[in-house]
């Protein structure tokens, strides 16, 4: 289980598992637009994004619900939705 | 729905409350699995009604319902290119060309072909569909002569189909069970597997406002199961399924209820996914959001349709990420409907040889 305190090796992070699982190209984690949407501008479909969210789930060991995966629609906001999710679990 | 062998996701999860991603896909066979069907994600379909013309009339036709019957159909291939290509601009990867019946107009599906690539016609398979036309080509049966010539009106149905289709690798025969039907698919099954055709199954769903003797009920739905399961085990390089498929389209809740209906007809969100890209065009080349459906004018309560099932089902990958015998169901679903659908794609063994529940019920 991976516990970033830090926001920006946390979107680094999550850039590389995205990149990884993906199996995207000529592009990486530094230089991961943290805003480039992922559904309008990087034409990730749904079962791409579930893919990341499950391993997303276990990199962090929290729980994505099933109808929050449609607003994880970039780095920052996947970053965002980790750190308040971790803070529930130890706050 | 199947009683025999059905194991329930509860007693399997209490070994284990709840597995991870990375637990399950540690398993090799399942890792491997999940890799093979993996490449095929990026599919994005939409469905196109080719003609409103067809060379036979069927009881329980869900194209004859509804508006979509009564578009002017548009001829020119000119314009389906220019369409296709729109599409593609759009994402779009897997074309589905069905109503009325396509292989009247094959000038209108080399268009298609000849801009998307991969796709799959939905035909009754009285005409050959031309050679160079390398889309999968689903040839529907609802029964044995005596029944086609019945509820089709058409003689010697299944000695047609396979004198057209014997030996082609784009064929795929798809038996629909209807409540009248059921027994009659072993002497459908041998025939077909006699000449090494392959062979899966769809449901009969009730088109809106029928009223007739196809519709299922508890009985059929039930023994519709255990035929499946039984030719399976008789001819496993012929039929296409899997134990997951014969629960999620016998199951006495419809697809709908069980896993949610992503199609936009059943599905308000444009985030993502179906809802977003799932376009379902009329003869006439336009489209309806509010009805865009796979099978559209169907009663969803009652759709287990299978063309719905390849969507509704794969699409809730994280609902079946709890325990390794669901996940399989699920790989093993997903496995099946890529080879019912995709060209060049061969079915794997099955993963998983009980019938898992599926894992959300109203």
């Amino acid at each position: 289980m991976t516990t970033i305190r830090d926001k920006q090796a946390l979107l680094h992070r999550i850039a590389e598992i995205i990149i990884f699982e993906l199996k995207l190209e000529d592009i990486t984690p530094d230089k991961f637009d943290p805003d480039l949407d992922l559904v309008n501008e990087l034409g990730v479909d749904s079962m791409d994004l579930a893919t990341v969210a499950l391993v997303l789930q276990d990199e962090f060991d929290i729980k994505i619900d099933e109808d929050d995966y449609p607003k994880l629609t970039n780095v920052r906001l996947i970053a965002d939705y980790i750190q308040k999710k971790l803070k529930g679990q130890t706050g | 729905m199947i009683k025999d062998n059905v194991r329930s996701t509860s007693k399997v999860s209490a070994r284990k409350e709840k597995w991870k991603f990375s637990e399950l896909l540690a398993d090799h066979e399942i890792r491997q699995r999940w890799e093979k069907v993996k490449k095929y994600f990026y599919l994005r379909e939409s469905t196109y009604d080719m003609t409103n013309r067809c060379n036979i009339r069927c009881d329980g036709c869900y194209y004859y319902e509804g508006e979509k019957q009564f578009a002017q159909e548009n001829g020119n291939p000119d314009a389906w290119r220019e369409l296709m290509m729109k599409e593609k601009a759009r994402g779009i990867t897997y074309v589905v060309l069905a109503g009325a019946e396509p292989s009247l107009v094959p000038r209108l599906l080399k268009a298609c072909y000849g801009e998307i690539p991969l796709g799959c016609i939905a035909t009754n398979g009285l005409r050959r569909i031309p050679e160079e036309i390398e889309y999968k080509i689903h040839i529907s049966v609802w029964g044995n002569d005596e029944t086609s010539l019945r509820v089709r009106r058409s003689k010697h149905l299944l000695m047609k189909q396979i004198e057209n289709y014997v030996h082609d690798p784009r064929a795929m025969f798809v038996y629909t069970f209807t409540r009248e039907n059921i027994d009659e698919v072993y002497d459908v099954t041998e025939r077909i597997a006699s000449h090494d055709g392959k062979i899966t199954f769809s449901m009969f769903s009730s088109p809106i406002g029928y009223n007739g003797s196809l519709r299922h009920n508890k009985s059929s739905l039930n023994r519709t199961g255990k035929v499946m399961l039984d030719l399976m085990s008789r001819y496993p390089q012929n039929v296409i399924y899997s134990p997951y498929n014969i629960v999620a389209h016998t199951h006495s809740y419809g697809l709908h209820e069980l896993y949610g209906c992503s199609y936009p007809r059943r599905n308000s969100s444009t985030d993502i996914g179906l809802g977003r890209s799932f376009r379902h065009y009329r003869a006439d080349l336009s489209w309806d959001r509010d009805v865009a459906c796979c099978v559209p004018d169907t009663v969803c309560d009652e759709c287990r349709h299978y063309a719905a099932g390849s969507a509704v089902v794969t699409a809730r990958l994280y609902r079946h990420v709890s325990d390794p015998d669901t996940f399989k169901s699920w790989l093993d679903y997903v496995d099946t409907y890529l080879a019912v659908w995709v060209k060049g794609y061969e079915k794997s063994i099955n993963l998983c040889h009980v019938m898992i529940q599926p894992p959300f019920q109203p």
